[in-house]
């Protein structure tokens, strides 16, 4: 049954019901964008609605915002601005050929070889930081490496137990998002500080951050970016073939193209989730790289509850994705025409 | 241009086996059809010769070369798909030049090459549109104009017509035939359908799982079936067939059917007396002129008016049975009716394996 189906009164009834759960979302928003306009005074002194009415308003919690006053704002929009954009393009770009390659190639993971991939890279952690004493970096990056190596060699024997297909190495990227973030960010905390005593500087640095996010996001990129794939005809592909267009043409000139649609929405899924990211900010940067979740978290902590503030602050870490939301799905829709021909 | 050479190939999908031996060998410039039923593994043959498949044992020649183990892009062969298989986000023009681009042909060349075959395929106007804003008809045009501007040594085509209402596909075969006689190209064609089988190779293969049943030209195929299975499958409506078997009577072989009436058989099946045998009668060979041959009775089930002649859809005993009679015949449903057959267009074929008898073999 559609809307368009009811008559009369029922009519009415949905469109206020909707008209209600219009008003309730957007509320928070409003409430936002006034309380970015009163002074510290209309802000204490009781709910006031309306401005010009209620209140005076008064542009100073903007003022303070882009002079700077409270933290570095045009750098922290900045370094949000760019750690957002490359993690999301990376992403997005190595999730995709990792869903391609899912989607299109069968792949044997034996059971066996990952469990000796585990207990080589663990077991040589272990010996090289507690029994020979090396710097613990540097042990966890060799025996990771080994292991590795290792595990991918041993792979091409029959061993015994059980062989994971495709299916099964999609649900292990998924499942890196099943468990709390923290335990993640607290890890990568450690990694990147003992990288930083070998001298590859990792927290607060461009480099540092991106990379985490690229990780953190590859899962969601994989997982959706597989289904776009898989629906795509294979037959496209084939003809490329016949007509001899190397594997890395075909991926790049007609396999991105057809998954346009898919692609965007990725990618702005991707960015909302780096843009709005604050765990990982809050645990790799301190101050260069700090990016806006953060800011806006320290409008409260500086000097009390300063709503004005942290109002403003939000608004202009909410209105970009707003912007990029809206144009991106635009241009999603119109790619939506073009997919399969039949 | 190049032969194809087909020798003891396999194909196996895991555990199944598709195709469990076949050898075909397509001459130079040879219009091939390959038909068969769904599931038949044309689509397969096909996608052996393209490379898109990996033969699982044998070999496969195209020309002197052993391309077996080559992959697609490397074998010369220029491919049709079912679906078309155009690339949606370029135009019509782009579609037909991308192969040349990517292996960095010369950009004059490449657009002479385009020209030449949105001429001939009529598809000048289009160039700029997107794959989306074509027709069925016209989309296949493009298909067929990408596997032209690369002059391959050979074409393959998967069931081109089959997305196509009934009068475009009419219109396209005669356009893919003509196509065939200007280039003298190497064409393996895949269908189903027996009409476009017969009407366009050159040579016509029928297969059924996986095997070869015969390989013939379209008229040998339909005078000479090999088997039961081609008699069935070539000709629209299909050959009448009524079980029975060959008995002597005077020194001559006679088929006696199952339902009783008997047709004086050639002297050839004498020796096969006492076996079971199948009469095959193409509705066509049959009527209501007594000259024809010996009469069986007919039952009416619906008469079906064509204009030039009527089809009677009938039951011989309980089997089934069409006649085609003059447009004069006004017989009714219910009505037993004469139906002689062509004595010179009879088949027989034995019923443990199928196999024609023909006095030549
Ligand atoms: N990739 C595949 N994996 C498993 N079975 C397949 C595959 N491709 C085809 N088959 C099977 O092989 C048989 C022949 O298929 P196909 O060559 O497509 O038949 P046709 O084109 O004659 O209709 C069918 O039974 C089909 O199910
Ligand atoms: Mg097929």
């Amino acid at each position: 049954m559609s809307v368009r189906d009811l008559k009369g009164g029922k009519r009415y009834w949905v469109l206020s019901a909707c008209l209600v759960w219009l008003v309730f979302t957007l509320f928070p928003l409003y409430w936002v964008a006034i309380t970015s306009l009163k002074s510290p005074v209309d802000v204490v002194g009781g709910p006031t609605y309306i401005p010009f009415v209620d209140f005076q308003p008064t542009l100073k919690a903007w003022k303070d915002l882009f002079s700077g006053a409270r933290g570095g704002f045009f750098s922290t929009f900045w370094a949000s601005t760019i750690v957002g954009l490359s993690a999301s393009v990376i992403a997005t770009l190595v999730g995709s050929m990792a869903a391609y390659a899912l989607v299109r190639f069968p792949f044997k993971v034996r059971l066996a070889s990952g469990i000796i991939f585990f207990i080589v890279a663990m077991g040589g952690y272990l010996l090289g930081s507690e029994v020979f004493g090396v710097n613990p970096a540097m042990a966890s990056i060799v025996a990771f490496c080994v292991a590795l190596a290792l595990s991918i060699f041993l792979n091409r024997f029959a061993l015994p137990g059980a062989v994971l297909g495709n299916d099964d190495i999609i649900f292990w990227f998924v499942s890196q998002r099943l468990f709390p973030p923290i335990v993640v960010a607290f890890a990568l905390f450690l990694l990147y500080t003992e990288m930083g005593k070998l001298g590859f500087k990792m927290t607060d640095t461009y480099f540092g951050l991106t990379l985490a996010y690229v990780a953190f996001s590859l899962p969601i990129v994989v997982w959706l970016m597989r289904d776009f794939i898989a629906i795509l005809p294979v037959d496209v592909e084939e003809a490329a073939l016949v007509e001899n267009v190397p594997s890395w043409r075909i991926f790049f000139g007609i396999v991105l193209p057809m998954a346009r649609p898919g692609l965007i929405a990725t990618f702005v899924i991707t960015l909302a989730f780096v843009w709005n990211e604050f765990l990982f900010a809050l645990f790799l940067t301190n101050s260069k790289w700090q990016t806006l979740p953060i800011l806006v978290a320290g409008q409260n902590s500086q000097r009390g509850d300063e709503w004005w503030a942290i109002s403003a602050a939000a608004l202009v870490a909410i209105i970009p994705m707003v912007i990029i939301a809206g144009l991106l799905g635009r241009l999603m829709r119109s790619g939506l025409t073009i997919g399969a021909v039949k | 241009m190049a032969t194809i050479n087909i020798e003891n190939v396999t194909k196996s999908f895991g555990e199944v086996e598709v195709i469990p031996s076949l050898d075909l060998q397509v001459a130079d410039g040879e219009f091939v059809v390959l038909v068969g039923p769904s599931g038949c593994g044309k689509t397969t043959t096909l996608r052996m010769i393209a490379g898109l498949e990996t033969a699982t044992s044998g070999t496969v020649s195209i020309g002197s070369r052993d391309v077996t183990h080559l992959r697609p892009g490397l074998r010369n062969c220029a491919m049709v798909f079912q679906s078309y298989a155009l690339f949606p986000h370029m135009t019509v023009g782009e579609n037909i030049t991308y192969g040349m681009k990517v292996r960095g042909e010369d950009k004059q060349k490449a657009h002479a090459a385009m020209k030449e075959a949105s001429r001939i395929l009529n598809l000048d106007d289009y160039l700029d549109r997107k794959p989306a804003e074509l027709s069925g008809g016209q989309r296949q045009r493009v298909a067929i104009g990408r596997a032209l501007v690369r002059d391959p040594d050979v074409f393959l085509f998967d069931e081109p017509l089959s997305n196509l209402d009934a009068k475009l596909r009419i219109e396209m075969r005669t356009e893919i035939k003509q196509l065939h006689r200007r280039l003298k190209s190497t064409i393996v064609y895949v269908t189903h359908d027996q009409v476009e089988a017969m009407t366009m190779a050159d040579r016509v293969v029928v297969m059924q799982g996986g095997v070869i049943e015969q390989a013939a030209d379209p008229i040998t195929l339909y005078e000479r079936p090999r088997n039961l299975f081609v008699a069935s499958f070539i000709g629209a409506p299909s050959m009448n067939m009524l079980a029975g078997q060959v008995a002597m009577e005077d020194g001559q072989p006679v088929f006696v059917s199952n339902n009783g009436f008997r047709v004086p058989a050639p002297a050839h099946l004498a020796t096969a007396a006492g076996e079971a045998m199948v009469l095959g009668i193409r509705p066509e060979h049959t009527g209501e002129d007594s000259s024809l041959g010996p009469c069986i009775k007919a039952t009416v089930i619906e008469m079906e008016p064509l204009g030039p002649h009527t089809l009677l859809i009938g039951k011989v005993g309980d089997e089934k049975f069409t006649a085609q009679m003059p447009a004069s015949n006004k017989s009714q449903p219910d009505d037993v009716v004469d139906v002689y057959l062509d004595r010179s267009k009879l088949h027989f074929f034995r019923a443990s394996d199928g196999l024609a008898l023909r006095e030549s073999a």
